[in-house]
């Protein structure tokens, strides 16, 4: 192959990729990258200072003593489009046919470390991941120095690399989760892997599930402890995230840094994400199933006052509930999209002004205002932002089933729920089981 | 991995949801006074008969029923099992039809009753798709969600309770034990056969260890003792006598003033109905797994959905409450099977089996 | 595996439409659509019987009341007449209060209270109460002063609100325990309208069977409550020489029976606070003087409850060792009118108030 005809013709479809002619170590060279992901005048400084110590010691150029680089020989198309498109830049010269790639000073592209933001960590270490795969690793590393931490590596995809990193501790890990882990991993090497749908996609989770099989957090803390747990930590080149597989019901209520309280208080702070979580599913759905189905079961003044604040209501409990629980949800939804400045303005709108109108309008009773307001503020108790959204979805289950059968529907859909948990399974390990490091309870 | 626990949840689990509604009101009818020694000898009946079921399985360990009639000859095994079976299904349709009757009787007077019927039989089908396992774990998390609640309400039925009712102790029909047969005692074995053929179908999937569960049984006493004692205390014989669901009645009576909600039944009942759609799960599994073998041609979606359909269209056929009843009477043959012949052949395999082992390592 | 996709995929629509419409199939009322009855009357004229209802009406700012009345052969069948001239659905699972008038409760209860048993929607724990006059005024009175929504008469008899201890309670259920059983009766409290407040207590209705037979005062009702064993503290005592308060009660008995002769050994602690003295008396004097006044008021109930074969305190129950079943059914003709029963009261003046006693 003609490489420099090549990477001509390449430059044409490719602007951002430059060819640099300059003399180096007597030899007039092209270098090859990609402009935006390489420091050019940092790198070329670099690269005089190695042609000097490699012509000191009287080695040439475009050869692997040189240290400069790693020389290529005959290289293919695909091979150097995947050097260049790693970020790394190839030198070649003009004359001869030779060719060499080197890591050069790469641009910065990353933020720093910072703290996280999804998650907030009230006691406890507050830096986060971010894209860099190698600086994830890295504070993963830090915060848990030791050697049985093991990992391997794989890049994934056809048209895009991806890099996927799993991460154990030896000994501690469950041998059979890591070998069906990885086997699903090597077993389908050239799938993309553009987003974790795709990720669950390839190891073998169903599309339709609610609880998503793996939990994801931000804290290099929380992703040791899941290690020191013999959990599986999968972390992907440019998300800023960790995923610890297998997901457990106590993942929802415990978290590592509650471990910096004392024990009276980690024990009632579960107890708190317990009730929250059973207040924002039940609420709702107790609502509809006592103001339609069972009014017999509420004392007769909160009957009466129920009764009262709903007079001009034209429409049945369920409809009112659904449709303020749609404005809710856009309220979310809104408040994820707009800018951190606009923000406050949507609480205003959404909570004051469309809140004290809605039943000043007699369009829902006030005691659902309250009620769902409950129900909502309950719902961010847990830990984790995905798994606030799955308790999002049970909330429905139950309203509906309330509406038609009252308290015995409400009832019911937890059986429903408890049941869903129940199969819910990773690589064999279920989703309610009690975990300790290396062994499982059923 | 020994899932004990679980199992004895599951256990407490079934025998709870068929204790409080039709026990009380057959052991009442039984009897005018004395009423403890019905429900002890029943309870003695339901140990003794759960300990040699738990022994002969022991005896071959991880094998289950099944696998232990068909060690004996296949024919056999189909001729043992067939009474079973059927039995199972039966249950099945009574437990439908008069928990779903129970429920527009006591508090969902507008809803229309095969809606019940469909909404037990739905969820109890999907909940046995889901395996045996699943079906466990959740019967795990029913109980530690459901039980605090009940036990507080147990206590609360206390409420009203005058313990003069208690005597006279005992009589000649007492103890004579001549009620042992007639129609009501022997209806009222209902609540205890139901909950334990199952331990013999989990193994080898869930491993349990045999004394721990017949501990655990001795639990269950408590409960038998409070579904019978709690609405003689609070209405006497005379009245108790004239409910169909004396416990149910007696809960009713309770009056708290400090809770939000006025009728605490209602919760009551509900957690119960709960357990029953749990049990009815259980049952099914087990019924689609003596199926299974007997007929291999089925596929275990197919056949639960047609199981389903089935127990659904003969519930629909039962015109009223009476012929329920008339229908626990007559499974009352099968019932006696199950509770005395499975285990005792079960026992006798299984000694056999351990015999012949021995014999020939 | 595309058409299981699809299949998969119409379900979901499929069954939420379903569900939808399945809702809507039987009818679901909400509670706004509802009336909710507090206070139930039932009154006999001639052969008919005639239903009251105080239903509170709600808006969102204010309660008012509404009487609805109508009469017919049965109670059912006025609660469905009703039914069909309300604009919301009559729903009877809150009732709170079941009044009789007098004469229907000497014509005897066991019917109604057996249908208001079987019934559904009336919870069992319901107040039945007698009104002493006619009950339109008692409705009028109550209709009048309904800023609570109706609940005045519920919270009448209600322990946590405005209860006092010489006041009975008595739910339907156990009228209709005392109709079948062999050795309890009950006794009903009777009301009638106050004459500055909604509602003053009259004693008690005593019901033999169902029917009522006789009469018991407020004075006599305390006792009546002491011996059902709810707490009579609170209770003020007025006596000649000085006025106490009851600060605590326990009342201890035992039974024997000797050919056929009944006897009730009954002893009552009491604990009283002296709040009130006339003239000078020592302590003994005032214990003395509580004694007495106890003692003559119970010999008096009994006499005529005895007289009457109506078994209100339930000494029966204290027999049920001591009698076999066949027995124990004549034990309201045949042993309780013989009954001997030694009333004994010891006060424990626990404290005198703020000032001392000589």
């Amino acid at each position: 192959m003609n490489l420099p005809e090549f990477l001509k013709s390449r430059q044409e479809v490719d602007s951002d990729l430059f060819l640099h002619p300059m003399i180096l170590a007597y030899q007039s060279v092209v270098l090859a990258g990609y402009r935006s992901l390489i420091d050019l005048p940092q790198t070329v400084t670099l690269l005089r200072q190695l042609t000097l110590n490699a012509d000191a010691a009287d080695k040439p150029l475009f050869d692997l003593k040189s240290g400069v680089g790693i020389p290529m020989n005959d290289p293919g198309e695909r091979e150097v489009l995947n050097a260049i498109a790693d970020g790394q830049m190839l030198i070649y010269s003009d004359i001869s046919d030779r060719c060499m790639r080197l890591v050069p000073v790469s641009r910065t592209l990353s933020r720093s470390i910072e703290s996280p933001t999804t998650e907030n960590v009230v006691r406890g270490a507050i830096s986060a991941f971010n894209e860099e795969l190698d600086t994830n690793i890295g504070l993963i590393k830090q915060s848990m120095p030791t050697e049985k931490l093991q990992m391997q590596s794989y890049a994934l995809g056809r048209d895009q690399r991806r890099r996927i990193v799993l991460l154990y501790v030896k000994g501690k890990i469950h041998e059979r989760l890591l070998q069906s882990i990885s086997q699903k991993i090597e077993s389908l090497p050239e799938k993309d892997i553009p987003d974790l749908q795709a990720l669950s996609d390839l190891l073998g989770f169903s599309k339709w599930t609610i609880i998503t099989r793996y939990n994801t957090t931000e804290i290099p803390q929380e992703a040791a402890s899941a290690l020191a747990a013999g959990k599986v930590v999968l972390l992907l080149d440019r998300f800023p995230f960790a995923l610890t597989l297998p997901i457990l019901l106590s993942d929802m209520f415990v978290s590592q840094s509650d471990r910096n309280v004392p024990a009276l208080l980690q024990l009632s702070l579960l107890v708190l994400r317990v009730l929250g979580v059973l207040l924002s599913i039940l609420l709702p759905g107790l609502y509809v199933a006592l103001v339609s189905v069972n009014p017999e079961v509420l004392r007769i003044e909160i009957a009466l006052s129920i009764a009262g604040s709903r007079v001009d209501v034209p429409y049945p409990a369920l409809v009112e509930t659904l449709l303020l629980l749609l404005v809710l949800e856009l309220t979310f939804e809104s408040a994820v999209r707009l800018p951190k400045t606009i923000g406050p303005t949507i609480t205003m709108v959404g909570g004051i002004i469309l809140g004290q109108a809605v039943v000043q309008a007699k369009l829902v009773s006030n005691v659902l205002i309250i009620i769902l307001a409950a129900s909502t503020i309950a719902n961010f108790a847990v830990i984790g932002v995905q798994n606030t959204m799955s308790i999002r979805i049970y909330k429905y289950l139950l309203l509906i089933l309330s509406s038609m059968f009252g308290l015995l529907g409400l009832f019911v859909g937890i059986v429903v729920i408890c049941a869903y948990l129940g199969h819910v399974n990773t690589f064999g390990i279920p989703y309610l089981s009690r975990w300790k490091a290396g062994r499982r309870y059923g | 991995m020994d899932r004990s626990i679980q199992v004895i949840a599951m256990c407490l689990i079934t025998n709870l949801g068929l204790i409080f509604f039709l026990y009380p009101a057959d052991i009442i009818a039984s009897l005018s006074t004395g009423h403890w020694s019905a429900v002890l000898l029943g309870f003695v009946i339901h140990i003794g008969m759960v300990s040699v079921y738990i022994k002969g399985l022991s005896k071959c360990a991880p094998k289950n029923v099944i696998d232990l009639f068909q060690s004996a000859g296949n024919v056999f095994a189909f001729l043992m099992l067939l009474p079973l079976a059927v039995y199972f299904v039966m249950m099945l349709i009574i437990t439908v039809r008069a928990y779903a009757e129970i429920v527009t009787m006591v508090f969902l007077a507008q809803t229309p009753l095969w809606t019940i019927m469909l909404l037990f039989l739905a969820l109890s089908t999907l909940v046995s798709l889901w395996g045996i396992e699943s079906l466990f774990r959740t019967s795990m998390l029913i109980a530690l969600l459901f039980f605090p609640f009940l036990i507080i309400v147990v206590i609360l039925s206390f409420q009203n309770v005058d313990w003069h009712y208690m005597l006279p102790f005992v009589d000649r029909k007492t103890a004579t034990f001549s009620y042992v047969f007639h129609r009501p005692f022997l209806q009222s074995l209902f609540a205890f056969v139901g909950g334990f053929l199952f331990l013999g179908f989990i193994p080898p999937y869930v491993p349990y260890q045999s004394r721990k569960i017949i501990m655990a049984s001795l639990l269950l006493l408590p409960f038998f003792l409070i579904s019978v004692y709690v609405p003689l205390l609070t209405f006497g014989e005379n009245t108790a006598s004239k409910f169909p669901f004396p416990f149910i009645m007696a809960v009713d009576t309770v009056d708290i003033s400090w809770l939000m909600f006025d009728r605490i039944t209602i919760f009551f009942m509900i957690s119960l109905l709960c357990f029953v759609v749990l049990f009815l799960s259980l049952v099914m599994w087990m019924t689609l797994q003596l199926l299974k073998r007997s007929m291999h041609f089925f596929n275990a979606p197919i056949a639960s959905v047609l199981l389903a359909a089935t127990v659904f269209i003969v519930c629909l056929l039962v015109p009223s409450w009476s012929n329920v009843e008339q229908m626990i009477w007559w499974n009352t043959y099968l019932r006696l099977y199950a509770a005395f012949v499975i285990p005792l052949v079960t026992f006798a395999l299984g000694v056999s089996r351990r015999r012949k082992e021995v014999i020939r390592p | 595996m595309r058409k299981c996709r699809l299949l998969r995929m119409a379900l979901f629509p499929l069954m939420f439409a379903a569900t939808m419409a399945l809702s809507g199939c039987w009818d679901i009322k909400d509670i706004n659509h509802r009336s909710l009855p507090i206070v139930m009357g039932v009154k006999q004229t001639g052969q008919k019987y005639k239903v009251l209802l105080l239903i509170p009406e709600v808006s969102r700012s204010e309660m008012n009341i509404k009487i609805i009345s109508e009469s017919g052969i049965t109670i059912n069948a006025i609660l469905d007449e009703i039914n069909k001239s309300l604009e919301s659905k009559l729903d009877l699972l809150h009732l709170k209060v079941i009044i009789f008038e007098r004469p229907v409760a000497e014509m005897g209860l066991a019917q109604s209270i057996e249908s208001f048993m079987r019934s559904r929607d009336i919870p069992n724990k319901t107040f039945a109460a007698i009104s002493d006059g006619t009950l339109e005024p008692l409705f009028d009175k109550l209709g009048a002063s309904s800023q609570g929504g109706g609940t005045q008469l519920y919270n009448f008899f209600e322990k946590n609100a405005g209860w006092s201890p010489e006041v009975v309670q008595t739910r339907i259920w156990e009228v209709y325990r005392s109709i079948d059983s062999y050795t309890r009766d009950v006794a009903i409290p009777s009301i009638k309208p106050g004459r500055t407040t909604t509602i003053e207590s009259t004693g008690a209705a005593v019901i033999k069977n169902g029917r009522m037979v006789g009469s018991i005062d407020s004075e006599e009702s305390l006792l009546y409550n002491l011996f059902k064993g709810i707490g009579t503290q609170g209770k003020i005592e007025v006596m000649d020489r000085a006025t106490v308060k009851i600060v605590a009660d326990r009342l201890t008995l035992s039974s024997t029976l000797r050919e056929d002769q009944a006897t009730i050994n009954a002893q009552l602690n009491l604990k009283v606070t002296v709040l009130e003295t006339v003239g000078d008396p020592s302590n003994v004097e005032i214990k003395q003087e509580i004694d007495e006044q106890l003692s003559s008021r119970f010999d008096t109930m009994l006499r005529a409850a005895q007289a009457k074969e109506a078994d209100i305190l339930g000494m029966g129950q204290f027999f049920r060792n001591k009698l076999s079943r066949e027995e124990l059914q004549h034990w309201r003709s045949k042993y309780y009118p013989s009954m001997k029963i030694k009333f004994k009261v010891h006060v424990i003046i626990q404290d005198e108030g703020q000032l001392k006693i000589r």
